[in-house]
């Protein structure tokens, strides 16, 4: 018998650990610049508008559009095995910024570029959430 | 545009027209490609990435009739984990060089190299300039599970977050976003990318070293199953073993050797450096103004153009290079390619040797190899775009965002 497959995990580097952290809380955490005003990710010291420093982390209000999407077919990792075909987003957030994440809950069929989603939180340990969106619900 | 933006481009187009006149006189036809060559491709097992761009050079060298002890520059590059790979190329060669180096800028490295050679041979310091790819992609990742797996998933120097996580990796996953963009937007369908695959699978067959050697048909295509969706298996590039090669001289010097000379017209290059996921850069590609630099210095435009070497890295990159090289407006590239305008015979013959899809993954060597081919004009009259006068080249790379471009054409 060979072994599971071992999920494969992020493993934040230092200036992205802040964002991590939040997802644990089920908060999505993202880098907003007091110099300019804009919000960017991934996260990094500096402001990627402007190059300033001086900046804080916000919580977003986790919700945005799919700005473009793919649907995995094939098993690039044996984890992913019995979860193909999986849905692979760019979600672009009302603050700006673009994520990279999993759509869940949707056929991925029905998914189109411009959908509205809302971010959903997968527990995978007592130390990590990962962020994901699904369909927002219609009003 | 923020006031900061605008005012470097502004800078930049006050620049661009200042120099316009001297670049121009610098570097339009001022160098030419003399020797081109390739190594066996495909599987090739047995033999070195190192070893088949050593074979590729030799045949380069031997095409142009240049001496061995001429050649005073190497811009080469190999995979990606070798370190200053254009040492060991020297080493099996034999030589030592005034300007050497490698190239990183993933595909678009080997046009860039092109046009980082005609800037060295006009700055003076080399003469004689061996541009060479070569990769070993098939073995690589046919060795065994393990190697399968670290190529998929970039081994050790995968990202470190925002990525395999949520089960996304690679090149093909990366494009197909840009492809599913092109398509909720523009209405662009797979009958489209089918086309673009038909085009390289059938150039292929009449190119007797392709790695890929048998036809298919649409009802194969749909047929394929699928990679990363819209992408299914033909709309993805080969594997290859293999290498290329080109020698880029003096036109002056080009005269005097064995080949009719393919002078280098214009070359230009952008990177989408803010990423593929920033702008809207899976649909606006870097050569869009990689291509504007290199038409504005061979002085030509799209329609001046007789046969394009597309990067072709996936069925879909062609479609929004054509439109980015403005041979259709943007969002038209699906018509323009159901026109048939891609065919021998067509209205721009596209990747008449097969390309990254069918002929072989070479990083874009064989794609400059295969354009100087046609504008030697003397290929079989099957393979031969008819009076092949100028040949455009694109190159494009790195993380889907490095793009250079070549305008080539016949002395």
């Amino acid at each position: 018998m060979s072994e599971a497959p071992r999920r494969p995990l992020p493993s934040p580097p230092q200036e992205s650990q802040a964002f991590w952290a939040a997802a644990r809380g089920h908060r999505l955490s993202i880098q907003h610049c007091n110099a300019c005003g804009q919000a960017w990710s991934p996260p990094s010291q500096l402001c990627t508008h402007c190059l300033s420093a001086d900046s804080k982390w916000i919580d977003a209000a986790g919700r945005g559009t799919i700005f473009s999407f793919v649907v995995v077919h094939r098993v690039y990792h044996p984890w992913f095995a019995n979860k193909v075909p999986y849905a692979v987003a760019v979600v672009e957030l009302e603050e700006g910024p673009r994520l990279l994440t999993n759509i869940t809950g949707v056929d991925p069929a029905a998914l189109r570029c411009g959908m509205s989603v809302t971010v959903t939180f997968e527990d995978v340990s007592a130390d990590l959430s990962i962020p994901k969106f699904t369909a927002t619900p219609s009003a | 545009m923020r006031e900061q933006s605008k005012r470097a481009e502004a800078n930049r187009q006050a620049i661009a027209q200042t120099m316009q006149i001297d670049l121009t006189r610098q570097f339009r036809d001022k160098c030419a490609i003399v020797g081109v060559g390739h190594s066996r491709l495909g599987r090739v097992p047995g033999v070195s990435a190192l070893d088949l761009q050593i074979e590729a050079i030799r045949n380069a060298i031997e095409d142009s009739g240049v001496r061995l002890s001429d050649i005073d520059g190497l811009l080469c590059r190999g995979p990606q984990d070798v370190y200053c790979h254009h040492q060991l190329v020297g080493a099996r060669l034999g030589i030592n060089a005034r300007f050497s180096t490698s190239v990183d800028s993933g595909g678009a490295s080997q046009a860039l190299s092109v046009a980082l050679a005609v800037m060295a041979i006009q700055a003076g310091m080399a003469s004689t300039i061996v541009v060479g790819f070569g990769g070993d992609a098939w073995s690589s990742t046919h060795a065994n599970e393990d190697a399968r797996l670290a190529n998929d998933t970039h081994g050790a120097k995968r990202p470190k977050e925002f990525g395999l996580e949520y089960g996304f990796t690679g090149a093909v996953a990366a494009h197909a976003l840009g492809a599913q963009r092109h398509m909720d937007i523009y209405g662009t369908t797979r009958e489209h990318f089918c086309e673009i695959a038909l085009v390289c699978r059938e150039n292929a067959l009449r190119n007797p070293d392709a790695q890929m050697k048998k036809p298919f048909t649409r009802d194969d295509y749909f047929n394929a199953r699928m990679v990363v969706a819209p992408f299914g298996l033909f709309d993805c590039s080969l594997r290859s073993d293999g290498a290329g090669a080109v020698i880029v001289s003096s036109a002056e010097r080009a005269r005097d050797l064995r080949q009719h000379p393919v002078l280098i017209k214009g070359f230009g290059s952008f990177n989408n450096t803010r990423g593929w996921f920033a702008d809207d850069n899976m649909v606006h590609t870097a050569a869009a103004r990689s291509g504007a630099d290199a038409y504005r210095m061979a002085g030509l435009g799209p329609s001046d153009v007789d046969v394009a070497q597309i990067y072709d890295c996936f069925t879909y990159m062609v479609l929004t290079e054509l439109e980015d090289y403005g041979f259709c407006k943007k969002g038209e590239g699906g018509d323009f390619v159901a026109s048939g305008a891609l065919r021998m015979g067509g209205a721009l013959p596209c990747n008449t040797a097969g390309g990254l899809l069918s002929e072989g993954h070479v990083d874009g060597m064989l794609h400059i190899c295969e354009a100087a081919r046609q504008l030697r004009q003397t290929h079989a009259p099957a393979r031969q775009v008819k009076d092949a006068e100028i040949a455009l080249v694109s190159g494009h790379g790195g993380n889907q965002v490095c793009h250079a471009s070549l305008i080539l054409g016949r002395d």
